[in-house]
């Protein structure tokens, strides 16, 4: 029932990608330097003529981030929900965010400065290390079958990094500088050195997202049932918690921590292609994308001539807005 | 440093001024600060805002913020506490002076012990205040700076009576009126004379020099937001230089107080300074090199990038940093 092909939905997909280019266009297109169309086709065709490097130093590398950062977070969004069965689950609930936040000011704080690369690698480590850290204390219950355990240590595991955290930035001025830039999420100045260096891990985490479709269907039917089809829970369990890992860590190092798009993405996914994650992942991945790129470009164009809004920024404020409006439709597809 | 406590001002400024629209704020007045030591009455100090305090004798026990202690200890005064911005042992501005005896009671923005300063029994504070635009306005609902709000600036107000001095205006003024509290506080004549004496010197080889090689320097700030370019005429520090004859980077001298901000695909409208006055805070030279927008800049490229911490407004040491100055004017390329 799941496998077969349902036109409308497959008709939906190819409306989100089509969505999609046009998201890729206007990036490329509209920024806080007003040069007109006719210039950034020119550049795009000949980078010789390219005005100050704005499109292919700036807006090319922004665009792919923002394509590979917003597909990430709404894939780990739509990962984490199914496996924890949680509605209101997002991709930071595993730690994985706080880990990479508190690398970032542990940086700063020990080594003194606020290098972005270095806050990259950093932001990384971090989020790796959350994960492992939370999923072993999970493993502490002996039933990583059940999603409780997990959720908890997550919490638990955010709490306490939250924690270290403000003591850090509240006792230093320059980790708060460097947390200060990095915590509000943008995808301003990232080139791409910060895309060559998450791609291999994003991608890592995007393809087991698509091996663990099958199991987060038979998860969504409850454990008994997936059990019965010959689910190997914990098999299961592990697989998407590294998929979380590897697309959020990656998001977040390269981003900073965005919120909203891991937690409406799938939402917005399943009303229009339904339950079915290997459909609900390509859509979340798109909605996410198209998401993130358009708030940017909106972010670009409110800063007021030359300079910009982040993007975290305009995620908020309009990312809050959506998700009233999705929860006021009352059309929450059932999990 | 000293931008990014702009901003940190100009945030709590509008936060202050939304919180209490509906007071009306008395203008400070901007009269110079007038010192009247009454030999049988006490004494009295009338400070850039405007207010005067009246003491029974001459303060000996000092306390106050880091930036006003230096310039103190520069004249030969040793306070008995001081509360930084930043750590104040590791601070380097602090590097030539023994702080021995000398309390530590902060060391973040509004991070100051109450206890310890009262221990330290001074007999007046010495604070700074930022006006928040170009007139030099200073908003009288807003705290002192380096104070986290007006609750705690009334139990330090209960320690010991506080003056401030005013942030702003011209380099030279500013440094007077740092001079004049010392002077007021028992600073020896003769020191505060052989110290401008050094100054002035400097400040001709400056003009001689910037005269001789006529360089353009950019002074400025980056993260990921882009490029903050600070307007010479607003930071009393650059302010100075330019009333010397040094040739600093002026794009939009009205409009936003303090900087503009420049998105990185705007870095291309800020490529012609032959020397970059880079802060010492947010991305240095090799995150520079990294934005492709920015990596092609003449000075960058010919490592003509010098790091630009915030100096103590005292003549010793802008002296020094004048001098430093007129080296790299002479020995820099024009690129």
């Amino acid at each position: 029932m799941f496998a077969a092909t349902h036109p409308a939905r497959l008709n939906t997909l190819a409306l989100l990608g089509v969505a999609l280019l046009a998201a890729v266009l206007a990036s490329l297109a509209l920024g806080s330097n007003p040069i007109s169309v006719a210039q950034v086709l020119q550049a795009l065709l000949d980078p010789a003529s390219d005005p100050d490097a704005v499109v292919w130093g700036s807006r090319v590398p922004r665009t792919l981030v923002g394509l590979l950062v917003g597909a990430c977070l709404g894939v780990a969004g739509t990962i984490m929900q199914g496996q924890t069965g949680n509605p209101l689950a997002d991709p930071g609930l595993f730690g994985v965010s706080s880990g990479a936040s508190l690398a970032v000011v542990l940086g700063a704080y020990l080594l003194g400065h606020d290098s972005m690369s270095v806050s990259l690698l950093l932001a990384m480590a971090g989020a790796l290390v959350a994960s492992v850290l939370v999923f072993g204390v999970a493993s502490l219950s002996r039933d990583l079958a059940n999603p409780v355990p997990l959720a908890i240590a997550g919490t638990a595991v955010s709490a306490l990094l939250n924690a270290v955290i403000s003591f850090l930035v509240l006792t230093n001025a320059s980790s708060l500088e460097a947390y200060r830039v990095w915590v509000v999420g943008s995808l301003g100045g990232r080139g791409l050195e910060g895309l060559s260096l998450v791609l291999v891990p994003a991608l890592a985490g995007l393809v087991l997202a698509l091996v663990n479709a099958r199991s987060l269907n038979s998860l969504t039917l409850g454990l008994d049932l997936a059990r019965g089809l010959g689910e190997t829970v914990w098999r299961a369990r592990l697989v998407g918690l590294g998929a979380i890992t590897l697309t959020t860590a990656s998001a977040v190092a390269v981003a900073g921590p965005l919120g909203f798009i891991g937690l409406t993405a799938p939402h917005v996914g399943r009303a229009l292609v339904g339950g079915n994650h290997y459909r609900l992942l390509p859509a979340s991945a798109l909605v996410g994308a198209v998401t993130l790129l358009a708030c940017d470009v909106i972010g670009r164009l409110i800063g007021g001539g030359q300079a910009e809004v982040p993007v975290g920024v305009v995620l908020a404020v309009l990312g809050g807005v959506a998700f009233v409006a999705i929860v006021r439709r009352a059309k929450l597809a059932a999990m | 440093m000293i931008m990014k406590s702009r901003l940190l001002v100009a945030a709590v400024l509008a936060l202050l001024t939304l919180a209490a629209c509906s007071s009306t704020g008395t203008p400070a007045a901007s009269s110079s600060a007038t010192q009247s030591a009454v030999a049988d009455t006490g004494w009295s100090y009338t400070d850039d805002t405007g207010k005067t305090v009246t003491l029974a004798a001459r303060p000996e026990r000092i306390a106050g913020f880091a930036d006003q202690m230096l310039t103190l200890l520069s004249y030969g005064i040793r306070p008995v506490a001081i509360f930084g911005r930043v750590d104040v042992a590791s601070d380097p501005r602090f590097a030539d002076y023994d702080l021995t005896g000398i309390e530590i009671v902060g060391n973040a923005y509004g991070e100051i012990d109450l206890e310890a300063l009262a221990e330290a029994q001074p007999d007046l504070i010495v604070s700074a205040v930022y006006p928040s635009d170009r007139e030099g306005t200073v908003d009288s609902t807003s705290p002192y700076y380096g104070m986290k709000d007006l609750e705690q600036q009334g139990k330090i107000e209960a320690i010991a009576k506080v003056i401030a001095v005013k942030v702003g205006g011209t380099g030279l003024g500013l440094i007077e009126s740092n001079a004049k509290v010392a002077l007021a506080l028992g600073a020896e004549q003769a020191t505060v004379d052989a110290a401008k004496a050094t100054f002035d010197t400097a400040a001709a080889n400056l003009t001689k020099v910037a005269a001789e090689h006529p360089l353009e320097v950019t002074v400025m700030y980056a993260d990921a937001d882009g490029i903050y370019l600070v307007k010479p005429e607003d930071e009393p520090q650059t302010e100075l230089y330019k009333s010397l004859g040094v040739k600093l980077t002026e794009l939009d001298p009205d409009g936003a107080y303090y900087w503009d901000i420049y998105s990185w695909e705007n870095a291309g409208k800020v490529m012609g300074g032959d020397i970059i006055l880079l802060s010492n805070e947010g991305y240095q030279i090799e995150d520079l090199k990294k934005q492709a927008t920015f990596a092609t800049h003449p000075a960058l490229v010919a490592g003509q990038v010098h790091s630009n911490p915030y100096v103590a407004m005292d003549y010793a040491a802008q002296a020094k940093t004048m001098d430093q100055l007129a080296a790299w004017l002479s020995e820099s390329q024009d690129v």
